[in-house]
């Protein structure tokens, strides 16, 4: 006779009730997975997915995304000449919060070479990719635009031509890849008020330094003052089977930039910006982990002493210690399974309405069943001990 | 021959003078079939002697031996007592003591179970057992669904489910009326009769014991006195010699 599972059905609403909580937790548990490898997933798309070898980045620099890069967009045609390099292109990257559809949405700009250029969106699962040299955009469907939409950015309106699937940036905000002279437009246009005063600002730096204010004047142009020419990286293709390293060195030799491989920067993403939260998700899991596992044994333990006086019964007719250990472990266990079991279908279910990213890789889930499960042991050591120190004596009572 | 033979038994719990003679060299001989009444206050020995000879409670030193068997000899047990509980002594509690979370026929073949009995032949020898106390239609019925009468007679079935050589019923009148109480006594004694298990019932309620083999008084660990069986209708209460309660020999 299963003794676990005659005390589970007599107490059914108890027990789905006990599932439900416990299940709840595991949710949490596997929530947590999906946002930890989803996080990585989502840090690292970008450099996954834009289809080149080597990025080209500011001297000095750890790449486009975890600092800010600025070198000026006609050094491709420099980069392109190295040897080994048969293409390069000018790409910017950054992140706005601007009104869309009447709400305020955080997205990230991907300004690359739409003639023919590296950088753009790998696939458009609606539409098509831009082919306009101005103008057209490519939105990824977490924005909420629709093919054929009217999209306003700073002064101009843009036509959304295609839509992406799960394009991201770092943090999980969805893309939005225009061409370059667009991206730099949004990004570094400025009110009439803000490019006076920055005028004002170069022309006094240049008679600062001894010239009339007519020459001054003149000099402005030059001066660069509001120069928007510049992009974040070059993205460079190399020729078949050219040493990466070699091409890395030339740029770095001959242009004076930095060059990081694409395996370079995802180490650099993964030793950077996504360290501290991958840290501290993967904290998060541990402690749940322990959470649920320490909840489990104290409702098994609540559960076993509800039950003393008949494992004192059991024992004094006769049953061995196995018998009552198997009651309580089996327990456990079910407990375990079936709060997991529902805890996967939960997520399964609405995963793909969590604002985030969430990954579920297998190895992942079979891993937290194992731990869930061995938890399950774990959580019923305690009761297991109090139940075998039970006297048989206590079913008869004393006289 | 004596069904069950306890010689000289002593228990004390504790030591030097904060020491507590439980059980002051006892003996009792019960023969298979016997109906023995165990009556005494409270704190008198009574259930501290059921729990020695069940090897609940290990005795301090004497000797028990059930069915020609040494059980317990020169302050060791021979036995292993789970086994020996199983195979040889049957419980009967005063709070019935059924697993609440199983029927009323699973309560009675989880005994057969742990005695190595297939499940399904446990449950086809639990309703027979059941049908034999009258409660073959309660079978699927929960203890909380079962009236004080019926759980008691579902635990005389569980107690007799391995066909126990001694029964022991600690108070198993107490939580019951005086009718149910007399029925349920009334079922022990048809048990002893016809299953020939020798019977030990404690009991505070004199009246209950009426038809009783042997009745044995209890006080500070001993039998005060030994007598033979109760009168037909009980023992009169109120009598201050306590030789008078027992069978006018």
């Amino acid at each position: 006779m299963d003794l676990a599972i005659k005390d589970v059905q007599r107490h059914a609403g108890k027990f789905a009730a006990t599932v439900a909580g416990v299940g709840l937790l595991i949710t949490i548990v596997l929530i947590m997975n999906g946002i930890y490898r989803g996080n990585t997933s989502d840090g690292l798309w970008l450099v996954e997915h834009t289809d080149v070898d080597l990025w080209v980045v500011e001297r000095g620099r750890g790449g486009p995304f975890n600092e800010p890069s600025r070198v000026s967009q006609e050094l491709y045609r420099s980069v392109a000449a190295i040897p080994g390099v048969v293409q390069a292109s000018p790409f910017i990257t950054y992140t706005v919060q601007r009104e869309l559809g009447g709400e305020s949405r955080q997205f990230t700009i991907i300004g690359y070479d739409v003639l023919g250029g590296l950088g753009g969106p790998p696939a458009v699962s609606v539409g098509r990719s831009i082919r306009a040299a101005r103008f057209e955009v490519v939105a990824d469907k977490k924005l909420g635009l629709r093919v054929g939409q009217q999209l306003h950015l700073g002064l101009r309106d843009y036509s959304v031509v295609g839509m992406t699937s799960g394009a991201v940036d770092l943090g999980g905000n969805p893309l939005l890849y225009m061409a370059l002279p667009d991206a730099q437009e949004v990004l570094y246009q400025q009110d009439n008020e803000a490019i006076r005063s920055a005028r004002v600002a170069t022309r006094r730096d240049i008679e600062a330094q001894g010239y009339s204010e007519q020459e001054a004047q003149r000099l402005l142009p030059v001066a660069g003052a509001g120069d928007t020419h510049t992009v974040a990286a070059i993205l460079v293709r190399l020729a078949p089977g050219q040493n990466a390293e070699e091409v890395k060195r030339g740029v770095e030799d001959r242009l004076f930039l930095s060059a990081f491989t694409t395996a370079e920067q995802r180490e650099l993403l993964l030793k950077g910006r996504l360290s501290k939260m991958t840290a501290v998700l993967g904290l998060f899991r541990i402690l749940l982990v322990i959470v649920s596992v320490v909840i489990m044994a104290l409702i098994v333990y609540v559960l076993t002493m509800e039950k003393i006086r008949a494992i004192a019964t059991l024992k004094l007719i006769g049953a061995a210690n196995f018998v009552i250990v198997r009651m309580i472990l089996e327990q456990s266990l079910v407990l375990a399974v079936v709060a997991f079991v529902m805890a996967y279908a939960l997520v399964s279910m609405t995963y793909d309405r969590f604002p985030r990213t969430l990954v579920f890789e297998t190895f992942d889930t079979v891993v937290t069943f194992g731990v869930i499960f061995l938890g399950g042991i774990v959580a019923s050591l305690l009761a297991i001990w109090r139940a075998l120190r039970v006297p048989p004596g206590l079913a008869l009572g004393g006289g | 021959m004596s069904v069950l033979d306890v010689t000289g038994l002593r228990k004390v719990f504790g030591d030097g003078h904060e020491a507590i003679v439980a059980l002051d060299h006892v003996d009792l001989q019960v023969e298979a079939g016997e109906l023995v009444a165990l009556l005494g206050p409270s704190g008198s020995g009574k259930s501290t002697l059921l729990l020695c000879i069940s090897m609940i409670v290990e005795p301090t030193e004497g000797r028990i031996r059930v069915n020609d068997q040494d059980v317990f000899v020169d302050g060791q047990s021979r036995v292993n007592v789970r086994r020996y509980r199983r195979e040889n002594i049957g419980f009967i509690f005063q709070s019935h003591n059924l697993i609440p979370f199983l029927n009323a026929r699973d309560n009675v073949a989880i005994a057969m179970e742990l005695n190595g009995v297939g499940a399904r032949e446990a449950r086809r020898r639990a309703l027979v057992l059941l049908d034999y106390l009258e409660l073959g239609g309660r079978a699927k019925a929960t203890p909380d669904q079962l009236s004080g009468g019926e759980q008691q007679r579902v635990a005389i079935a569980r107690a007799l489910a391995n066909e126990p050589r001694v029964l022991f019923a600690d108070e198993p009148t107490a939580s019951l009326d005086t009718e149910r109480g007399f029925k349920v006594m009334g079922l022990l004694k048809k048990i002893a009769k016809e299953r020939s298990s020798a019977v030990i019932a404690v009991t505070h309620d004199e009246r209950m014991i009426a038809g009783f083999d042997t009745v044995k008084r209890m006080r500070d660990g001993r039998f005060v006195a030994d007598g033979g069986g109760a009168p037909a209708h009980g023992i009169e209460h109120g009598g201050n010699d306590e030789t008078s309660a027992e069978k006018g020999k």
